[in-house]
């Protein structure tokens, strides 16, 4: 047998194989052995994490509206369960708790696998503390942790700003330090301001031995707390607002149909919600701020039946309408064009550069557009307003001034006039863009003008006609309908805007921040951006929306007539909203004539303060079912809690 | 090394006449690994069998024992001649395939594999030493067939082989299936196989494993056992979990080591199995890179001895049967080392001489003894 280079060829082979190995073995004992001695000390060191309470929640004058209790949990901590111990635990749980072994053992093994904690009994009774003090050994990785829980004190209150807690998602856990253990803030303040409220969770250090079993403590790091927020909100007057909300609510509702309604698809009229709030005009600060029907943030605490998350979801009501909400802003937006005429002197067809001069108000306003086309347009006042100047059609709130301004607009587009004339006056108040209020899912409202036009022609044809850009369409943005969309803190902010002078705030819901250790983070105002009105025009609007409701012929005269004292301080504005619109051929006949009611008030008006902002979803007509309630809650603003009346009905009106 | 030309010299009366000594460059390292493979079986279980309640030294006097009969095996093999260990190979390998046969039908069955006879107090392993009978048996078939391999041998070796490697393949016991194919490649090789032959017999595995599936004669409960050792399925965490901790164990042990009993991952059981397939953990931990290359450099010893033997075989049977032990034992020590540097899937496959497991001990004794019974019936050199 010739052995020669065969064997020689083995010989080699063999070589390289004990070579691999020895290289291996240098590698990992010599070149890189420090790694390999941390992780054989890390071996011998579990940690297990304890919870930090969640910073409280209170209001501008301090009031708590959010805090913490302890509870004692009992949690499987997945780092110390021992090896080979788990079936003993699996039974031991399963009849400890009540709960079947197969989810029992699933919690074990994620727990193990995440090496984290997981609760698996959210109170034990004082009983359940000693029966599980007294036979630990019975239950190797289960540890009684004091864990702080979340008590909203008064519910309700101010939910819709505070928010909810929950547990992450799945979007959650790809931000860093996200563990599937945490709490976190799901909305609300406790959503924006998590990173602060959270706090730092402490570590207790374990030594243990290789099958898990705790042979004594090394350290412990205590948790740190986390901040105290304290909020812009006042809740005496969240208080007032809520209630007056609700009796608003519930009066829209029994004058819709005697005995109350029910909203949903069965009774499309039926008034669905309110939705209201406070900003302070001078900073931007969010008084009070509410939508109604609520919700009591303490159902993510302690849970919830499944039949009442169903019919509190059917409501909606874990949305903040007040700045998720869209709405057209109807009459109230008429003190865009009205600025717009007086700032830029542009004034009906008809009348010659002056606010101040005449204008017949018949009700109906023939023209023919550019291309000819025939057009006729109805006023909300059957029969019209008389004779009126820019002034009194504020007052009145006639839709044929503000129309002929439009239709000047339009005609003089792209000569004396730039065609999105009025949408730009719009955006200069905050309208087409969120407000950047700190809460979490704000939106921005739509301002329309021809180029968002042809491109919504191309994006969703369904939706939009197709026929192009027409002065129809100005017509409808100058008296906040058609396409206008805009939430109630945008209208809310942009009087703000209007009446302080012409600074457009950054509205904000949290006052300061407070650290465990004492250090106060104001939250400082900011100014969005100087309008740049003149003076005149601030003077004029504002004594205009004193009429409004002062006024002989005020829309909102009637609602206001029981105000007492200091009403003569309030200014305001009405609207109504079109959400399901006349039969466009024929305008004798209503196919179904379904409103949003809106009121803007202002107080006081000399010296601009509070702005209220007031929307009933399908209320009907502003002056007759918002203004009312604005009044209650500018009652108490002005004249404080014995001036309050029960919110009632105002004269219908636009 | 033209062998072939050694033995038309007349010679054989001379060779007759020497007296059998011992090699003492393969008998000194054998001894220093069973040795230190007492140590660190002690240093091993103790700790554990402590923490049990056991008699410390429970697990290492058992071991001792084994390791004393496999002394006595080593010296009975080495006395076996060339031609009466050629007559008796045969049987041996039937009645290994016989054992097979009788662990697969009534064996004991431990971590979802049947590898056991429970004789007594006894528990005798046959795959062990069918490694053995097939080394054995291949170097027969290979000797008879001269120096050119015909297809004709070729076939007929791969049945040789397979027969016990289906057999263990249903325990089912990939590792020691692999040993059968390393070995009987490297003595077809040595043997004179040529390349496309080589190619033939992957081919034919290939297509031996796939049949067996098809026709059915693997019951489903077999199939399940073989995907889930190859899937890895629920044991696949643990093996990692195995591996890694091993690693960290061998990893942290450093340049010198930490001492006898310094180590945390050996004494706190961090490491599964750590006397049996793991005892290279312990070696790693507390001897460091010291001591694991004195243990790798005791194998280059036996088997350079081993490589000695074949060169220096008088036939060709003793040739290959060095050949194949030789590669029997270069084979575990790199897979099972290998396993514990992670290096290496988790095969099941335990160290020559250091692991405790009874049987293996034995059948490697028996092994070594063969090969060095080579060694000492070896064609005179020139100079003796």
């Amino acid at each position: 047998m010739n052995l020669g280079w065969r064997l020689g060829a083995l010989a080699l082979t063999f070589a390289v194989l004990f070579g691999v190995l020895a290289l291996k073995m240098w590698t990992i004992q010599v070149t890189a052995t420090s790694t390999f001695v941390e992780a054989a000390q890390n071996n011998l060191v579990k940690f297990v994490e304890t919870p930090a309470p969640r910073g409280q929640i209170r209001d501008i004058n301090g009031n708590l509206l959010a805090d913490n209790r302890n509870a004692r949990v009992a949690v499987i901590e997945g780092a110390l369960v021992t090896r080979g111990g788990e079936d003993l635990l699996v039974r031991n749980l399963a009849a400890f708790s009540g709960r079947p072994a197969s989810e029992i053992k699933e919690l074990v093994d994620e727990a193990r696998r995440r090496g984290d904690r997981i609760e698996v009994v959210s109170e034990l009774t004082d009983e359940q503390v000693v029966f599980l003090s007294e036979h630990h050994e019975d239950f190797v990785g289960v540890r009684i942790v004091d864990t702080p829980v979340r008590v909203y004190v008064d519910g309700k209150l101010a939910a819709d700003v505070i928010g909810y807690i929950g547990r992450p998602n799945a979007d959650d856990l790809e931000k860093p330090g996200v563990k599937p253990t945490d709490v976190l803030g799901k909305a609300g303040v406790e959503r924006q301001y998590d990173g602060v409220i959270r706090g730092e969770s402490g570590r207790i250090g374990y030594r243990i031995n290789a099958r898990g079993e705790i042979l004594a403590q090394l350290s412990e790091d205590l948790p740190s707390p986390g901040s105290t927020v304290y909020l812009t909100i006042d809740s005496e007057v969240q208080t007032i607002l809520n209630s007056s909300l609700e009796q608003g609510l519930l009066n829209a509702r029994e004058q819709y149909r005697v005995g109350g309604c029910v909203p949903g698809d069965e009774d499309i009229g039926c008034p669905v919600r309110a939705v209201g709030l406070v900003l302070d005009a001078t900073d931007g600060a969010v008084v009070a701020m509410s939508s109604v029907p609520s919700f009591d943030p303490n159902i993510f605490v302690e849970g919830v039946s499944e039949d009442e998350w169903a019919r509190l979801n059917s409501q909606a009501v874990f949305n903040n309408f007040a700045i998720q909400g869209l709405y057209a802003p109807a009459s109230t937006f008429k003190t865009v064009a009205y600025v717009a005429a007086l700032e830029e002197g542009i004034f009906p067809q008809d009348v010659t550069h002056d606010e101040d001069n005449g204008y017949i108000c018949d009700g109906l306003l023939e023209f023919r557009f550019n291309d000819g086309s025939p057009q006729l347009y109805r006023d909300w006042l059957a029969g019209g307003h008389g004779a009126i100047n820019l002034h009194d059609a504020l007052h009145q709130s006639c839709d044929l001034y503000f129309w002929e301004i439009a239709l000047k607009v339009w005609s003089g587009r792209g000569t004396e006039f730039e065609q999105d004339l009025l949408q730009q006056w719009a955006r200069k108040f905050g309208f087409d863009s969120q407000t950047g209020i700190d809460l979490p899912f704000e939106r921005g409202g739509l301002i329309p003008d021809q180029e968002w036009f042809d491109n919504a022609q191309v994006e969703t044809p369904l939706l939009v006609r197709d026929t192009p850009w027409a002065g129809g369409d100005v017509m409808n943005i100058v008296i906040g309908q058609g396409s206008v969309l805009a939430t109630p803190l945008q209208m809310a902010n942009a009087y703000a805007a209007m009446v302080n002078g012409g600074t457009l705030w950054q509205p904000r819901v949290v006052d300061h921040v407070e650290t465990a250790e004492g250090t106060i983070l104001p939250n400082t105002p900011v100014a969005v951006r100087d309008i740049g009105m003149d003076d005149r025009t601030i003077q004029l609007l504002r004594r205009d929306l004193q009429q409004v409701i002062n006024g002989p012929s005020g829309t909102a005269r009637t609602a206001f007539a029981d105000f007492g004292d200091n009403v003569e301080l309030v200014g305001g504005k009405t609207g109504t909203g079109e959400v399901i619109k006349r039969n466009e051929d024929n305008a004798d006949e209503i196919l179904r004539d379904v409103d949003d009611a809106l009121f803007v008030g202002v107080a006081p008006i000399n010296n601009p303060k509070y702005v209220v902002v007031i929307v009933i979803e399908r209320g009907g007509s502003g002056g007759r079912f918002a203004a009312p309630i604005a009044a209650r809650v500018l009652q108490f603003l002005l004249n404080g809690i014995e001036g309050v009346s029960d919110v009632g009905s105002g004269a219908e009106a636009d | 090394m033209a062998l072939t030309a050694r033995r038309t010299e007349p010679v054989t009366i001379l060779q007759r006449e020497r007296a059998l000594r011992p090699d003492m460059f393969l008998i000194l390292p054998y001894l220093a690994l069973a040795a230190l493979g007492i140590v660190m079986v002690y240093t091993a279980s103790a700790p554990r069998n402590e923490l049990l309640g056991l008699d410390p030294a429970s697990t290492v006097r058992r071991h001792i024992v084994f390791v004393l009969i496999g002394f006595a095996v080593f010296i009975a093999s080495s006395l076996i001649g060339g031609r009466t260990l050629r007559s008796l190979s045969i049987p041996f390998y039937m009645g290994s395939l016989l054992a097979l046969g009788i662990v697969l039908r009534w064996g004991r069955e431990l971590k979802g594999a049947q590898r056991w006879i429970q004789i007594g107090p006894l528990q005798l392993q046959p795959s062990e030493f069918a490694k053995v009978a097939v080394i054995l048996a291949l170097a027969v078939l290979l000797a008879n067939a001269g120096n050119t391999l015909r297809w004709f041998h070729i076939g007929r070796a791969v049945l040789l082989v397979g027969a016990p490697a289906i057999l263990i393949f249903l325990q089912p016991d990939l590792g020691t299936m692999l040993v059968f194919a390393f070995a009987s490649v490297v003595m077809m090789f040595v043997a004179g196989t040529t390349l496309r032959q080589l190619a033939f017999i992957g081919l034919a595995a290939v297509v031996m494993a796939v049949a067996l599936f098809q026709v059915g004669a693997i019951e489903e409960y077999q199939i399940a056992r073989v995907t889930s050792f190859l899937d890895g399925a629920g044991d696949e965490e643990d093996a990692d979990y195995n591996q890694r901790q091993s690693e960290i164990a061998i990893g942290s042990g450093g340049f010198f080591g930490k001492g006898l009993f310094g180590g945390t991952q050996t004494n706190l059981s961090f490491v599964p199995e750590q006397s049996s397939d793991f005892i290279f953990t312990a070696v790693g931990e507390q001897l460091g890179f010291v001591g694991g290359s004195i243990v790798l450099g005791l194998y280059v010893m036996i088997v350079w001895r081993l490589l000695v033997a074949a060169i220096n075989g008088r036939e060709r049977f003793s040739q290959l049967v060095a050949i194949g032990i030789a590669s029997l034992l270069v084979f575990h020590v790199f897979v099972n080392v290998g396993m514990t540097l992670r290096l290496l899937p988790v095969t099941g496959l335990p160290l020559p001489f250091l692991s405790a497991g009874g049987t293996f001990f034995i059948a490697m004794s028996l092994a070594l003894g063969l090969a060095h019974s080579v060694w000492m019936r070896r064609s005179p050199v020139p100079d003796e």
